[in-house]
C-alpha cells in the first residue's frame, strides 16, 4: 500500500495542486489515496491502474472545486470577462505567470492542460480519464491553450526565449 | 482557400503532430505565408513547452500520515454503519451509477420481458375463465354408467408465497378446473339423457367416446386442456340446447 502511495504521490499531488490550488491540494490528494486504497479490491482492471488513479484525482479535484463554491468557478461564458494579466518587464518568469494563468482557467480547461501538457498524457489517456471522446479532448485542449495565450498576452515565444536566456 | 480562421483551430493538432499528410501540408503552407498565424503557432508551442517543463510539485511529508488517519476514520465509520447500508454500498460498487449503455439495454430487455409475461398471463386468465355452464346449479344426477372425472387426482394448490411453485402448478390447476366443469356437465347430461331418443343416445355416446379418447391420449398440459375444452363445448351444446344431433357437429 505504501509502495503504491510513493509511486503516485507526486503526480497525484501535482495534479491536485494545479487544479485546486496549493491550499487544498493536500486534502484532495489524501482523499484520492483513501479512495484508491479502499477501492483497490473492487478495481476491475477496465483501464490501466494509473488511468484509474488519475481519473479519481481529476474527479476528486473537480468535485472539491464544486463543493468549495461555484462563485470561484468560471464558466465558458465568463472567460471573456477575465482580464489578461498585464505583461511587465519585471514579470519575466514565464513559469510563474503560467501557474497564475492556469489558476484563472475554468476547472475543465485546467484539467485537460494538466493532464496533456503538464503530465504529458496522450489524448487517448486523457479521454479515458475525463470519460469523454478523444475529439472532445482535443477540442478542449485547443480552447484551453487559446485561453492561456489570451491570459498570458502576446509574444509568449519571445518571453520564453527571454526567460531561458536570462536563466542561463 | 485557407484562411486564418480555418487554420488557427487546427494549430493545436498540428503542433502535437496529430495532422499528417495533406492536412498537415495545408497548415504548413499557410504558416509559410501568414506571419500572424506563425506567431500564434510559435506562442502556442512555447506555451506547450513551458507547461511540459513545469517543475514537479512535491507533496508535504505530512500527507502520508493524513492518508493513514483518514483510512482509519473511514474504517471506523464503516463499522458503525448498519449492515444494509454496507450491502447497498457493495452493490453500488458492482453496478456503478449512471449505468452504461449495455446496462440500460439489459434493463430495458428485462422490463419488456416483464410486460410480455404480464400480458400473456392476463390473456390466459381470460381464456381459462369458465363459461356460464360452470356456474350453473348442479342437479342431483341418477346413477349412470358414464364414467366421471372425479376419480382422477385433483391439482395440488401451491403455497401462496411461492411464486415459482405457483407458476409450475398453473397447468395442473387449469386441468383440474376443466375436470370439475366436465364432471358437472356430465351430471347434467345424465339428466338430459333420459329424455333423448335412442339415436341421440348412440350419437352422444360415440362422440363422447371419441372426445374422452382424445383427452386420454393427449400430452399433459396445453394439448390435454385443448381436448378438455372440446369436450366441454360439446357437453354445453348437448346439455343446454338439449340437441345431441346438433351438438355432434359442434364438437370440433
Amino acid at each position: 500500500m505504501e509502495m503504491l502511495y510513493h509511486q503516485y504521490k507526486r503526480r497525484v499531488f501535482g495534479m491536485a495542486h494545479r487544479i485546486v490550488g496549493q491550499s487544498d491540494a493536500e486534502e484532495v490528494a489524501q482523499e484520492v489515496f483513501v479512495r484508491v486504497f479502499r477501492g483497490l479490491a473492487a478495481f476491475r482492471g477496465d483501464s490501466a491502474l494509473s488511468t484509474w488513479i488519475y481519473r479519481l484525482t481529476v474527479n476528486a479535484a473537480l468535485s472539491h472545486l464544486a463543493r468549495r463554491g461555484r462563485r470561484q468557478e468560471v464558466g465558458d461564458d465568463g472567460l471573456t470577462e477575465l482580464p489578461a494579466p498585464p505583461v511587465t518587464e519585471r514579470d519575466s518568469a514565464l513559469a510563474s505567470r503560467i501557474e497564475t494563468a492556469l489558476a484563472l482557467l475554468p476547472p475543465g480547461y485546467r484539467a485537460i492542460l494538466v493532464l496533456h501538457d503538464v503530465e504529458g498524457l496522450s489524448h487517448e489517456e486523457c479521454a479515458a480519464i475525463l470519460e469523454c471522446r478523444i475529439g472532445t479532448c482535443k477540442s478542449q485542449l485547443h480552447k484551453a491553450r487559446a485561453r492561456m495565450r489570451e491570459l498570458l498576452g502576446p509574444n509568449i515565444a519571445a518571453q520564453a526565449i527571454h526567460t531561458t536566456g536570462s536563466s542561463e | 482557400m485557407t484562411t486564418c480562421e480555418t487554420i488557427q483551430p487546427r494549430l493545436t493538432a498540428y503542433l502535437d503532430g496529430d495532422l499528417d499528410g495533406e492536412r498537415g501540408s495545408v497548415v504548413r503552407g499557410h504558416l509559410r505565408e501568414c506571419a500572424a498565424c506563425r506567431q500564434v503557432a510559435r506562442d502556442e508551442a512555447a506555451l506547450r513547452d513551458a507547461l511540459r517543463l513545469a517543475p514537479p510539485v512535491d507533496p508535504p511529508v505530512s500527507m502520508w500520515a493524513g492518508v493513514q488517519s483518514k483510512l482509519a476514520a473511514a474504517e471506523v465509520a464503516d463499522a458503525r454503519q448498519p449492515r444494509w447500508r454496507r450491502q447497498v454500498a457493495r452493490w453500488a460498487r458492482w453496478a456503478p451509477w449512471p449505468p452504461t449503455m449495455p446496462q440500460y439495454a439489459a434493463g430495458a430487455a428485462l422490463a419488456a420481458a416483464a410486460v410480455v409475461m404480464l400480458y400473456w398471463r392476463t390473456q390466459r386468465v381470460d381464456e381459462l375463465a369458465p363459461g356460464p355452464v360452470a356456474v350453473a346449479p348442479i342437479r342431483t344426477a341418477p346413477p349412470h354408467p358414464i364414467r366421471t372425472e372425479a376419480e382422477q387426482p385433483a391439482a395440488v394448490a401451491p403455497a401462496a408465497d411461492d411464486v415459482t411453485a405457483d407458476l409450475l402448478a398453473e397447468p395442473a390447476r387449469t386441468t383440474g378446473s376443466y375436470r370439475q366443469v366436465i364432471e358437472e356437465l356430465m351430471k347434467l347430461a345424465s339428466d338430459a339423457r333420459t329424455a333423448w331418443g335412442d339415436e341421440q343416445k348412440v350419437v352422444f355416446d360415440a362422440k363422447l367416446a371419441v372426445l374422452r379418447n382424445g383427452i386420454d391420449h393427449a400430452i399433459q398440459g396445453r394439448a390435454q386442456q385443448r381436448a378438455q375444452r372440446a369436450l366441454i363445448r360439446y357437453l354445453q351444446l348437448a346439455v343446454i340446447r338439449d340437441d345431441v344431433m346438433l351438438a355432434g357437429g359442434g364438437a370440433r
